[in-house]
């Protein structure tokens, strides 16, 4: 077991370095420069972009910029820079390959995700900062989909083609394929604006005194978990469904029957908990979507979350941002699909890590 | 007037419940009497003899405003920061220089400058700064924070896209506490908005400007000489700012002033109409659903902006640069099919523009025939008229001018050339991009095969300023109160990659127009107005840009508030003032 979790870690690193190179080329080859997008004034001259250029180590050839990002090593051809050491920045003249190297002490080999573009801050920070929003809403959302989506599939299922199974579907369906921006905002009118049930959006009741009042939290999640949740409902429900149909043709389902057991024993104990296996397969990648955070929903509502700084991150050419997010959800990934392979080992005996 | 009787009536309803209800010792029962002498003053007489008498009884005090913004602020440094959602926060934490006229657009010495003279050369500029303005932290706001700002602007140390505004200062000089003397390089008509970016509080930063890129006062400034004191900021969520009890105008009425990061559009119509915030910059889609609210006013003004369409001039397979490493003219590769001015003409003549103006912009805009806005009051030239739409003149226009649909396919051609183009604007603005298919339609209408296409807005910045493109829709916002948009046309400006001169224009009579315009002695209204007005004749004749509209500005804003008074250069300019409603 341990070699098995030891040696799927292992492997996960040539997947990173292949993630790093991929997304810093993808992202760097997209249209767009983080200079002009910042100074798009005509008041800014061209001099002051060159300079905030150099300064961000953007006038490299875009592999240099690599290896700096990566490594936290920069290069310069030829003794540019001289053998000196100022703001913790190292720098060696190395004569037999006639470049000179700078150790910045970053890069992300040694953990360090680098700066943001847009707040200097360190990227680091701002994921750490948006992650408690991040998991409330997404745990919320990931529970509401399961405490509603597995019993609505298993009872689907049970009830094959009744009217409650074909009312199951169509609304799977149907919340499906509402686009979030638009039944967001539809939810937002209704119980915001008309009713004025629940607030518009935000975390929390913005004050001067910013206590934490469960209540006030509590309302203000309720419509982003459902916009979230129904997606999710719709998924698990259809997933649970066409797993719990399997099951129940199965012998072992027919003998407990025939056995005289009741229902709901049938049901819940002997189908249901061999339907759950097949779901450990999705939830892994669901957890790492718990962590990353829903773009459209966390926008609609104002929610402070992980998605939103990507986006927008992405929206103002914040490369370094862009990057450490993509780099820490490949990691997420990675580990979610890692957490469902054991789990799944360890609910169905039959599979074995190896 | 009827508010104010109201709330005088109401007031006497309440003390006169509350004087039934519990019997008290005198002299609360005297203040009761003094209001029902005015309150009858006040129902009996007409306004002029209600200010006489008005209670002076001081403003309410308390109350929390909310603004919201569509992104975070990102740096709260009015020297690093060139977004707007971080000025809307640090406009009111750091003091200015000079003031801008809410109404007028015309600086006045209103800030910490409170007059000041210029050398008969026009280059050294000396302020006598006033001496009541204190940091919140106790400490002085003089000469030498404005110099340390300035300085610390140009020193190599900090990265900013401010740089620009220290370009033309010679020198910076404190000669007293409260005198500055600053020195330019050179006549600039507009110098004096160079100055006009906040100013740090120098005791707090480190003498050589080392901590300023890192400094923890650019996230959470602990000195204020604005009305509002920074409280707390959580990130993507709102920031927080509470009374500035020193503020040199007075202590505001209200209890803090909260920017909530909201960044749906449709989320922040929905919030303004429950009252979770106070105020928004409405969409023209937006202004229906403000107006029919009883709770909400409208404050509705021209702003300082204009929708166009870039002509590019030149060809877009080989973007040149307008002057070459020396300064001197380099010749252009013209554009095909739109160096032609009958072209430009054509497309000038072939939109209509009051259809464009009701349905694209749902009336919240102006036919607008140059380059100068008329909120540039002085040197708008009203002479101008707009082009007419006229569909039958555009396709005359364009058969004199040999372009004729010879194989019938409904697309103009010229010997070998196609009357085809392309046409781009930023994904995203609904706005524009219904104007970009009606554009497409109007055109096309007379012969012209336009592809159109809104595309992320990086990527189209990209392709504008790389001069790749026929033709943009785009906009001006923000252009300021001064007429000199040299930015746009000037060839030192064309540089592929990054001047803002995309289209490539290249006029002399203009560049010279606008070198003189920016440098005549003096800087009189009066004396600049003339070149200012000739060179949008120009424009107007050339078409380098198609102006479509000028914008109107509307902004929506609850009514709990009295005392708001908003004009087109600003809407906060009298916050301190702003009193909650009872």
């Amino acid at each position: 077991m341990f070699r098995y979790v030891f040696r799927r870690l292992l492997q996960a690193i040539p997947t990173l370095i292949g993630v790093s190179i991929i997304s810093f080329f993808l992202v760097n080859s997209a249209p767009g420069d983080p200079i002009l997008i910042r100074t798009f004034d005509p008041k800014i001259t061209e001099e002051t972009r060159e300079i905030l250029r150099r300064q961000l180590g953007l006038d490299q050839p875009i592999p240099i910029q690599y290896i700096s990002w990566f490594t936290g090593y920069s290069l310069r051809p030829n003794n540019v820079v001289g053998e000196f050491q100022s703001d913790g920045v190292t720098c060696r003249f190395v004569a037999l390959l006639n470049t000179t190297f700078c150790d910045s002490g970053g890069g992300i080999v040694r953990g360090n995700l680098g700066t943001s573009i847009s707040t200097n801050q360190p990227v680091w920070e701002r994921l750490v900062e948006r992650m408690p929003a991040t998991l409330e809403l997404g745990v919320a959302a990931l529970l509401a989909s399961l405490l509603l989506g597995v019993p609505l599939g298993v009872l689907s299922a049970v009830y094959q083609g009744s009217i409650f199974d074909n009312i199951v579907r169509f609304m799977a369906v149907i919340f499906n394929a509402l686009p979030a921006f638009w039944f967001g905002l539809m939810l937002i009118f209704l119980f915001g604006v008309v009713l004025g049930w629940l607030p518009t959006g935000g975390r929390q009741t913005v004050s001067l005194t910013s206590e934490f009042d469960l209540v006030d939290r509590l309302r203000h999640l309720i419509l982003p978990t459902a916009i979230l949740a129904f997606g999710g409902i719709a998924g698990i429900s259809r997933f649970m469904r066409t797993e719990t149909l399997e099951v129940i043709r199965t012998d072992y389902i027919r003998t407990a029957k025939a056995k005289g057991l009741a229902a709901t024993s049938v049901w819940f104990i002997h189908a249901l908990r061999n339907a759950l296996i097949p779901l450990m397969t999705i939830l892994g990648p669901s957890i790492a979507g718990v962590l990353t955070g829903a773009v459209i929903t966390e926008t609609i509502f104002s929610w402070p979350g992980m998605g939103r700084l990507t986006f927008s991150a992405a929206v103002q050419r914040d490369y370094p941002m862009v990057l450490g997010a993509v780099m820490f959800f490949s990691i997420l990934t990675i580990l979610g699909n890692l957490l469902s392979d054991i789990l799944y080992g360890v609910v169905d005996p039959r599979v074995r890590l190896s | 007037m009827v508010q104010r009787r109201f709330s005088l009536l109401a007031m006497l309803l309440i003390a006169a419940l509350v004087l039934a209800a519990c019997p008290q010792p005198a002299p609360i029962v005297q203040t009761v009497q003094e209001t029902v002498v005015v309150t009858s003053v006040v129902t009996q007489t007409e306004t002029q003899e209600v200010v006489v008498t008005a209670t002076p009884e001081p403003p309410t005090q308390g109350g929390v405003y909310i603004d919201a913004s569509s992104s975070d602020a990102t740096i709260l440094n009015p020297i690093l920061s060139s977004d707007t959602a971080s000025s809307a926060v640090h406009s009111k934490i750091y003091p200015y220089l000079i003031g801008t006229d809410a109404f007028s657009g015309e600086i006045v010495p209103s800030e910490m400058a409170e007059s000041w003279s210029v050398s008969d050369d026009g280059l050294v500029w000396t302020f006598v700064l006033r001496q009541d303005m204190l940091w919140s932290d106790g400490e002085q706001v003089d000469a030498n924070d404005f110099k340390f700002t300035y300085d610390a602007i140009a020193a190599e140390a900090v990265e900013t896209p401010r740089k620009s505004n220290v370009e033309l200062i010679e020198s910076i000089e404190a000669v007293d506490d409260y005198t500055l003397v600053v020195t330019f390089s050179e006549v600039k008509c507009d110098g004096l908005s160079d100055l006009g970016l906040g100013i740090l509080p120098s005791h707090l930063y480190a003498e050589d400007f080392s901590d300023i890129m890192t400094s923890a006062e650019n996230e959470a400034p602990s000195a204020s000489a604005g009305p509002l004191v920074f409280q707390e900021w959580a990130r993507d969520e709102s920031v927080s700012l509470v009374r500035n009890d020193t503020y040199f105008r007075g202590a505001p009425n209200m209890d803090g002033l909260i920017i909530k990061t909201v960044p749906d559009a449709g989320a922040r119509l929905a919030q303004l109409q429950t009252g979770e915030i106070d105020v928004l910059g409405l969409q023209p889609e937006q202004l229906t659903t403000a107006q029919l609210n009883p709770d909400l006013s409208v404050y509705k003004f021209k702003d300082d902006g204009y929708a166009y369409i870039a002509l590019n001039q030149a060809n877009p397979e080989n973007p040149l640069p307008g002057l070459d490493e020396d300064g001197n003219k380099v010749e252009q590769d013209p554009h095909p099919i739109l160096s032609d001015l009958a072209v430009r003409q054509a497309i000038a003549h072939a939109l209509d523009y009051d259809t464009i103006i009701n349905k694209v912009y749902l009336g919240q805009g102006y036919p607008l025939a140059a380059n100068v806005v008329p909120a540039v009051e002085w040197a708008y030239n009203s002479d101008i008229q707009p082009y007419e739409f006229d569909t039958e003149l555009a396709a005359q226009i364009l058969e004199d001018a040999g372009w004729v649909d010879s194989d019938g396919d409904g697309v103009r051609e010229k010997g070998d050339l196609t009357l085809s183009l392309n046409l781009k604007t930023n994904a995203g603005n609904t706005t524009r991009e219904d104007l970009g298919a009606l554009v497409q339609d109007q055109l096309d209408s007379i012969g012209f095969k336009i592809d159109f296409e809104a595309i992320e807005f990086g990527t189209m910045v990209g392709e504008m300023l790389g001069q790749t493109y026929d033709m943009v829709i785009i906009g001006w916002t923000g252009l300021g109160t001064d007429p000199n948009d040299d930015a746009f046309w000037r060839l030192q400006f064309d540089t592929p990659g990054s001047g803002f001169n995309f289209v490539s224009f290249s006029n002399d009579r203009v560049d010279e127009l606008l070198r003189d315009g920016l440098s005549v002695p003096g800087c009189a209204p009066a004396e600049r107005a003339p070149y200012y007005k000739e060179i949008q004749q120009i424009i107007h004749d050339e078409i380098p840009y198609v102006f479509v509209t000028g914008t109107i500005g509307n902004i929506g804003y609850t009514n709990r508030w009295d005392g708001i008074d908003p004009g087109p250069w600003s809407y906060y300019w009298n916050v301190e003032k702003w009193t909650l409603q009872q």
